[in-house]
């Protein structure tokens, strides 16, 4: 192991919240574009009473890591998207 | 389809049946799709080792998902294998002294099929029964055992209703009297904690694609200390130490181990939140409807299996009319048959009520939107369905359905 990287500052933080969520709006599928906001949401709240400067910046380096496959996968998903899309996209469409 | 119009996708609720992949398995198992498609038993050059490197890995964190060492884990192509291997192969090796296998009636087909087989070979198999929540009844399991008894083979969490059977006090008693003990944890792994140690077991069947990992990749846990041995089914290199021959499928494994390690660290958060999702959608029926059962003990069950019966509704016509949801009756390997679930007739669920049963499946990617739109198509479908039935009528009128003397046909 490598010693701990230094911890990121409050505004990096920020910067990998808002990437995550902008590569989580690209994903096609309907299930994971949901789980992956929601999920990237979740983790920013439960980290955020980290103190430790070691736990925050392992707490980024995953968040990092999280970012890297995300970007891939969503164009991945896009790749082989169904043409038809989920019900529930149709109806919130709709507004019925 | 024929005869089916869909605008859309229909919501997935079916997780028991399968789970989506998780992107982040699918992440990690495409590298070995393409340039790292060595055979990891290749001991001649760089791409057998690094499948190999990559197979031990894998390895690593299934084991540590049930808290096993890595060299107590063999992958097979899945649960059904992993359970064929457990069931006949620990009785064929121990033939001569143990005669005799204990399961229950509400297992899973393939344990259930495994045993029929090794009857006909003339062992002795006692299928225990369930009591009406579905959870065995451990001094019956006491009593069933034998000086011959060779292996006791209960599910962890059943496929059809969820109800988590006393795994750990089951695996005490086999302690006790010294017999190996089987369990298939393929719908509990990653969903309820899952210990080797603590459950006592000496022999467990895993599965990737009910944990969002591939399909066709399993694993079977075998206890090294006190060591079980078990003849093995598929003869050949001898991969997997003799026990499954035929080359490990590196991208399979890799994805199945990705999986594990997700589950692990996912559990928690998962849980959390199927729960809730469970809660609301059994709210939203049962606001709206009466004559609704929850099959199974409604305390000791996964939260992501939800499984309904709805009193005066036929079940076909239900799951037909609720075709923007996916759903199934029961088990997927059964849903082709009008039959009613045998579980649930193990439990002793009247027949026009096993009928009628819907087994909503809850995962990590559900939305609450799915819930609520599940619950409200749900009830519409019934509420149709019983204005056109005859016996919902007397019912109301205040009829005993029991008492009506039906001609014969």
């Amino acid at each position: 192991m490598t010693a701990a990287p230094a911890a990121p500052s409050r505004a990096e933080i920020l910067s990998l919240l808002r990437s995550l969520l902008r590569v989580s709006a690209k994903f096609s599928d309907y299930n994971i574009r949901e789980y992956t906001r929601r999920r990237t949401i979740d983790g920013f709240r439960q980290n955020r009473t980290l103190s430790d400067p070691s736990s925050v910046a392992n707490a980024f380096a995953d968040g990092k890591s999280e970012l890297e496959i995300a970007k891939r996968q969503a164009v991945v998903y896009s790749l082989y998207a169904p043409k038809v899309k989920s019900i529930i996209e149709l109806y919130s469409k709709s507004g019925v | 389809m024929k005869g089916v119009k869909i605008s859309g996708r229909p919501l997935y609720l079916d997780m028991q049946a399968t789970t989506p992949v998780d992107p982040r398995v699918i992440d990690a198992m495409l590298p070995y799709y393409l340039s790292r498609f060595g055979n990891p038993h290749s001991r001649t050059h760089l791409y057998g080792w690094e499948s190999e490197n990559a197979v031990e890995t894998a390895r690593a964190q299934v084991a540590s998902l049930i808290n096993a060492s890595p060299r107590e884990i063999i992958f097979t192509s899945g649960a059904t294998e992993s359970n064929n291997i457990s069931v006949k192969g620990v009785m064929h090796f121990y033939k001569d002294k143990k005669r005799h296998v204990i399961t229950t009636q509400t297992e899973h087909k393939c344990v259930l099929d495994s045993c029929r087989h090794l009857q006909q070979e003339g062992f002795d198999v006692t299928y225990l029964p369930v009591q009406s929540n579905g959870i065995i009844d451990l001094e019956k399991l006491r009593a069933a055992i034998r000086p011959d008894t060779g292996l006791v083979s209960v599910m962890a969490v059943n496929n059809e209703i969820g109800v988590i059977q006393p795994i750990e006090e089951i695996g005490q008693i086999c302690k006790e009297f010294n017999i190996p003990f089987h369990t298939d944890a393929a719908q509990a792994l990653g969903k309820i904690p899952v210990d080797v140690e603590k459950m006592n077991v000496s022999l467990m069947s895993l599965s990737g694609h009910k944990i969002y990992g591939p399909k066709g990749i399993g694993a079977l846990y075998m206890r090294r200390r006190p060591r079980i041995r078990v003849e093995p089914q598929m003869n050949g290199g001898g991969q997997e130490r003799g026990i499954r021959s035929g080359t490990v499928p590196t991208p399979l494994v890799v994805g199945f181990g990705a999986a594990c390690e997700l589950a692990m660290k996912e559990m928690e958060y998962d849980d959390t939140r199927i729960r809730g999702l469970q809660d609301r959608l059994l709210k939203g029926i049962r606001e709206k409807l009466d004559g609704v059962v929850v099959n199974g003990c409604m305390e000791r069950r996964y939260a992501g299996n939800l499984n309904l019966s709805f009193a005066y509704v036929e079940g076909e016509s239900l799951l037909m009319g609720l075709k923007e949801v996916a759903v199934s009756s029961g088990s997927a390997c059964t849903s082709a048959s009008l039959e009613p679930s045998y579980v649930l007739r193990a439990l002793g669920v009247e027949e026009d009520m096993a009928h009628t049963s819907i087994r909503f499946g809850i995962g990590r990617f559900t939305t609450e939107a799915e819930i609520d739109r599940a619950a409200e198509l749900t009830v519409k479908q019934v509420e149709k369905l019983r204005e056109m039935s005859p016996l919902y009528e007397m019912v109301k009128e205040g009829i005993d359905l029991k008492s009506i003397q039906w001609a014969q046909h």
